[in-house]
């Protein structure tokens, strides 16, 4: 009787220790954005509702602030030695612990950022490791680990909240040199990278405002106390430049010890004449050795960028399996909407990648990379030529409106130089592609990635001598608006703007957003659909949803249960897809947009979809700090 | 001049040559390796027309030097007095980039996927059968590989469907005319068959091997213009000078090779001319532009060496005097697309008007055009051709599209134009298949069919036999006027295009255009031998040959279009010289 009578207890125990988490931001150390969790699937994914929500009181302590921020914080559940928690980072960099099944608060931890400058304050998450040198059952054994907006990195004891005061000063790392703190140049947004004793960090940096901009160094600490490991400048050699920064989200491979970055483009994103030839490691996918920082392979997707092509998405690290072999393979993701896989040991690419002759430029002295590379599979995840032909609009009158917008474009295809023409820029630098990466389908090679699918347009222009100061603020231009950049030291501003009817219109035809799922291995498309509703982007919300696809920033995630979760859209949903087909299955209206991952965990027998709900100032959208649970009923 | 020119050399390389020997990694030396020297830096040029060389200014051009390693792995270079680099490229091989001529240079063998990938258009496009309907992939080629080769990396990568119709709907709209009945089958018979061959990339077959014979010539290159600029066809003028055409941006260049100093001509227009002259501004999204008379196709005067010159643009014809150095406009009362060119020996030019189905003849002597009306191959044909002045009184913007079969109903089009020793004037007609006979003196025409699909242009030889390329047959065609026998020759690449020809009356040999083969086929008529030379760049689309009489040596243009597909993004003019005996 006994025996028996401990068996639901062990069966628990054991249900508990197998119960799928959540504890790298990615979702595992490689961006897989994958969950073993099977209890929500597609036969009852319809009947899940709101388990919980919890604020972060955001929106009250910052107020008008709240419009220079983006939410982009996907939560991480820690191991029950480490308290259980569900940890996540608001904009502000406030580190809030809560209980896994209620969102009632446990901690909260506040760095007082310096909140001078004008760049937008965002957090994508922290990043949490058992720091074996600490004694166990000691504090700051179990450690969470933060860059901060104002650039420093923190480490926290991930039970109680409290800073590590044997890491750095006091629990935290200053990110600058002696030039100290220059607000609004360089910022933090990704969680850093922790794994062997290596906490790695890279940086968000100004690229377009200026020709020379902070070098965008990727700096490894000692994970116990904060010592200086090494540091990987990827524009080391280039004197003319700046940036290259690695701002997306890093994946380590601890098995074979290598750390992948991918960087963005070099200073100033859209005139080059001052920074001859390709600019290594710039637009790169750059695999270092964690422990020494020594470049062991690198892979340039983009040549003397003319079109802020970062990279922007975490490197995806997967088994590929065919024809009976696994290889360890990365997958990265680019603006461009190309996917290129490579051997992650040794970065020979498992797709041919072939070089494509692009167009040059007119500008005096730029001198544009004769080809670029392509891959050629998978294929590209979006159409990037624009014909007058293809114009779309709701009337006759808007749709020839933009037929004759495309026709006055220059437009040789992607990768075509800005000039002191107007020049389409399809895809602009929001994407294709962008941080929210992309979700495997477990070991199936499949991956599922929310793609935006708008045209821009862009300009150079020869320098005013007079520029409003607020041109420096935005990254890409507002939903419906032409913003002009400086680029300081060079002989232009940029402009860049939608390209869209009179009616705030986009002028290519829809969907504007979409999900593809991605066959890496077979290098084809399996299905794609629009991702998102149109219903609230017009000066007037439609009663019923037009689903022609939205712009999208955020990413989606892939669950065993044969579900793909993702919010990332301009209609306030999240929603669930069948990962075989695309249809969706549930869809839930959220206060706000949720421009960030979700996340998903069992916890105590019970699984739980979890994402924030932040609104999206640069879409022109509500704003809030809300995070919402989503879980079967009882 | 030019005697001197080739005794130096011939001798330049016994007196301030280095050498470099090429091995593979087993040590062994690896013959046929091309070795090309390029400067590091072009000469500094005015180019202060909109990124271009304005009228009359002379620039110069650094040459490209490109020879081949012999049996035993070597090649020697003359030390330049300029700052140069070099590429080594062979078959099977990674290209190698180097500094300097010396010493010992090992090439890495490519792996088995690289190798495939750096095969060129030819054998990969070789292996589309497009569904075993052999009617549709020829009237794919032939309307659209006659500006870019089409399985390059380029254009093989894979499209959807949607991505493929949008590309031919809008090459329609640029001058091909590929039949709407079959845009859909093309897409998806390209998706599919590229796909397939991704898949399985094994299936393509091995590019022709580079041969022994490489060793004994020289590749000159001389680049002008840039990726957005078309050399186009060019004249060998007795005076020593090479005049090529811009067909871009209304330009002749006119090349001294010796120097490689270049002046610049650019062709007047009148001011209220439109962008694309009648024919409308096709390339609405080129960033730059500046075709008003669309300078195509040369032929000088043996009376005074004034050059003509067809503006496609236009319906006129573009004399230049080759003294004052001036354009003189001879404007046309009909037909459209100015095309190619010769000039008889009576001073009377000759050119076909490719749109109209005409050809003109204009007598210096009288200063007036004669228009010759081909045929029409039926009622509707007859019509359309009449109705073209009524479209052209159209504004191009409001012009409807043609809407073509795979006959090219309509569309005739004569293209290559040549004069036998008699005097008789040859015209091939592409769309047709058959060849027009005029004869100048009673102006009677005779239509003669031509028994292969695509005769573009066509040359004449010594004996007064006509050579033509069958262009989606892939063939080189004989025709004997005298018997009225056709021969045809097989070319010694797969799947070629072959676009022009020229024929080398000295020494019996034609010379072919390997526009999808990145290759120049030469064959010689006594011994129907071929060789084959490859160029130094990829994706280099040849249109026109010229051979120097004097001296053998071989000329062509890269005009892929567009340039900056092609490698290196410039067009240039090449020579094959020979080395030595």
């Amino acid at each position: 009787m006994r025996s028996i009578a401990l068996l639901p207890g062990l069966y628990c125990a054991l249900a508990a220790a197998a119960e799928p988490g959540w504890l790298y931001y990615g979702g595992d150390q490689g961006g897989r954005h994958y969950s073993q969790a099977t209890q929500i699937d597609r036969s009852n994914v319809a009947d899940i509702e709101v388990a919980w929500v919890f604020r972060s009181g955001d929106m009250a302590s910052y107020g008008d602030a709240m419009d220079n921020t983006s939410t982009q914080s996907t939560p991480i559940l820690l191991p029950e030695a480490a308290g259980e928690s569900l940890v996540y980072c608001t904009p502000f960099n406030r580190v809030i612990a809560l209980d896994p099944a209620s969102g009632q608060q446990r901690w909260s931890f506040d760095p007082q950022i310096d909140r001078r400058g004008d760049r937008p304050f965002r957090c994508r998450g922290v990043s949490y490791a058992e720091e074996t040198r600490t004694p166990a059952g000691a504090a700051c054994r179990h450690r969470l680990y933060m860059s901060t907006h104002d650039r420093r990195l923190w480490a926290i004891d991930a039970v109680s909240g409290k800073p590590c005061g044997g890491f750095g000063d006091g629990g935290k790392v200053q990110l600058f040199g002696a030039e100290g703190l220059v607000p609004g140049e360089v910022s933090n947004s990704s969680a850093p990278v922790v794994a062997g004793g290596v906490v790695v960090t890279g940086s968000t940096v100004i690229d377009f405002a200026r020709a020379h901009t902070p070098r965008g160094t990727v700096m490894a600490f000692d994970s116990f106390d904060g010592r200086p490991l090494w540091q990987f400048d990827p524009l080391s050699g280039h004197a003319n430049s700046g940036s290259a920064n690695v701002w997306a989200p890093m994946s380590v491979d601890v098995e074979h010890g290598l750390l992948y970055l991918p960087t963005s483009a070099a200073s100033p994103d859209y005139y080059g004449a001052d920074r001859p030839g390709a600019g290594l490691y710039a637009n790169s996918v750059v695999a270092l050795d964690l422990h020494s920082g020594e470049l062991r392979w690198h892979f340039q997707h983009v040549r003397h960028d003319l079109w802020d092509y970062d990279t922007p998405a975490q490197p995806i690290l997967f088994e590929w399996r065919k024809n009976g072999q696994a290889i360890p393979a990365l997958a990265q993701l680019t603006k461009q909407g190309f996917v290129f896989v490579f051997n992650r040991l040794t970065g020979k690419p498992l797709w041919e990648i072939t070089e494509q002759p692009v167009p040059p430029s007119q500008i005096p002295g730029e001198q544009a990379a004769l080809t670029q590379p392509k891959p050629i599979a998978p294929p590209q995840l979006l159409n990037p030529f624009l014909m007058p032909s293809d114009a779309w609009g709701l009337t006759p009158w808007d749709r020839g409106n933009c037929a004759r917008q495309i026709a006055s474009l220059q437009n040789l295809g992607l990768f075509t130089p800005t000039s002191e023409k107007l020049t389409m820029m399809f895809p602009g630098s929001l994407g294709g592609p962008n941080w929210g990466g992309g979700a495997l389908l477990g070991d199936s090679g499949v991956l599922l990635v929310n793609v935006n699918n708008v045209a821009f347009t862009g300009q150079l222009i020869p320098t005013p001598k007079e520029t409003n100061p607020d041109s420096r603020k935005q990254d890409h231009p507002a939903a419906g608006h032409r913003m002009q950049v400086t680029m300081e030291g060079t002989p232009y501003n940029i402009e860049i703007g939608s390209l869209q009817s009179p009616l705030g219109i986009p002028c290519n035809p829809p969907p504007w957003g979409k999900l593809v799922a991605v066959d890496l291995v077979k290098g084809t498309i399996a299905w794609e659909t629009a991702l998102g509703s149109v219903h609230e982007m017009g000066p007037v919300t439609a009663p019923f949803h037009i689903e022609w696809g939205t712009p999208n920033l955020g990413g989606g995630i892939a669950t065993a249960g044969g579900l793909f979760f993702i919010g990332a859209t301009m209609d306030r949903q999240i929603r669930a897809f069948d990962v075989r087909n695309g249809e969706t299955l549930w869809q839930y209206t959220l206060p706000v947009d949720a421009a960030a991952t979700p996340m998903t965990y069992s916890y105590r027998g019970k699984q739980y979809v979890v994402i924030n709900a932040g609104g999206h100032h640069m879409f022109q959208r509500g704003m809030g700090d809300y995070l919402y649970a989503f879980a079967l009923p009882d | 001049m030019r005697l001197t020119l080739w005794l130096l050399l011939l001798v330049a390389p016994l007196c301030n040559a280095t050498t470099l020997l090429v091995k593979d990694e087993q040590g062994h030396p690896l013959p046929r390796v091309m070795v090309t020297q390029s400067p590091v830096t072009q000469p500094e040029a005015d180019l202060s027309d909109d990124g271009y060389a304005p009228d009359g200014v002379t620039n110069t051009s650094a040459p490209v030097v490109t020879r081949f390693t012999d049996a035993a792995g070597q090649v020697s270079f003359e030390t330049p007095g300029n700052q140069v680099t070099y590429r080594a490229r062979a078959q099977g091989y990674v290209d190698a980039n180097f500094p300097a001529i010396e010493g010992e240079l090992v090439l890495q063998r490519m792996t088995p996927e690289q190798e495939i990938a750096s095969y060129p258009s030819n054998v990969w496009l070789s292996q589309l059968d497009f569904g075993g309907d052999e009617g549709l992939k020829k009237t794919f080629q032939l309307n659209c590989a006659f500006c870019h080769q089409q399985a390059s990396p380029f254009m093989r990568n894979e499209r959807t469907e949607e991505q493929w119709l949008s590309v031919i709907e809008r090459m329609n709209t640029y001058g091909a005319r590929l039949p709407t009945d079959d845009h859909q089958k093309v897409a998806t018979l390209l998706r599919e068959e590229y796909r397939r061959l991704r898949e399985h990339p094994e299936t393509v077959p091995a590019p022709r091997q580079w041969e022994d014979h490489l060793s004994a010539v020289q590749i000159t290159e001389w680049p002008i213009g840039d990726g957005f600029s078309q050399m186009h066809d060019f004249l060998l003028h007795p005076n020593g000078y090479i005049y090529i055409g811009d067909n871009l941006f209304d330009r002749i260049y006119e090349l001294d090779p010796a120097t490689g100093k270049y002046t610049v001509y650019k062709v007047p227009h009148d001011e209220d001319m439109g962008l694309g002259g009648i024919m409308g501004n096709r390339f609405k999204v080129f960033p730059k532009m500046y075709n008003y008379m669309g300078v195509h196709s040369f032929a000088y005067s043996k009376a005074d060496g004034n050059i003509f010159i067809t503006p496609s643009m236009q319906q006129a014809l573009l004399e230049f005097d080759i003294k004052t150095k001036k354009f003189i406009t001879h404007y046309m009362p009909e037909g459209y697309y100015p095309h190619t060119i010769r000039v008889d020996d009576k001073d009377r030019v000759w050119f076909t008007l490719a749109l109209s189905s005409q050809v003109a003849m204009f007598d210096r002597s009288k200063k007036s055009f004669t228009v010759y009306d081909l045929p029409a191959r039926g009622v509707k044909e007859w019509l359309i051709l009449k109705t073209l002045p009524v479209m052209f009184s159209i504004s191009p913007e409001n012009r409807p599209q043609p809407d073509p079969d795979r006959e090219g109903t309509g569309l005739p089009m004569p293209y290559g134009i040549d004069i036998t020793p008699d005097g008789i004037v040859w015209v091939a007609r592409l769309y047709a298949n058959d060849l027009a006979r005029i004869d100048p003196d009673s102006g009677e025409i005779t239509m003669i069919d031509f028994p292969f699909q695509g005769p573009r242009r066509l040359r004449a030889d010594a004996d007064g036999n006509l050579w033509i390329v069958a262009f989606q047959d892939s063939l080189l065609v004989k025709y004997a006027p005298a018997s009225g026998e056709f021969s045809s020759y097989k070319l010694p690449v797969i799947n070629e295009v072959p676009y022009a020809l020229n024929v080398d009356r000295e020494r019996g040999v034609v010379w072919v255009n390997g526009n999808q083969s990145d290759t120049i086929l030469a064959f010689d008529i006594a011994s129907e031998q071929w060789q084959v030379y490859p160029m130094p760049r990829q994706r280099f689309f040849t249109r026109d040959i010229e051979i120097s009489e004097e001296d053998g040596a071989v000329y062509t243009t890269n005009s892929h279009f567009p340039t900056w597909q092609s490698e290196g993004g410039v067009p240039t003019l090449l020579r094959i010289t020979p080395l030595a005996e």
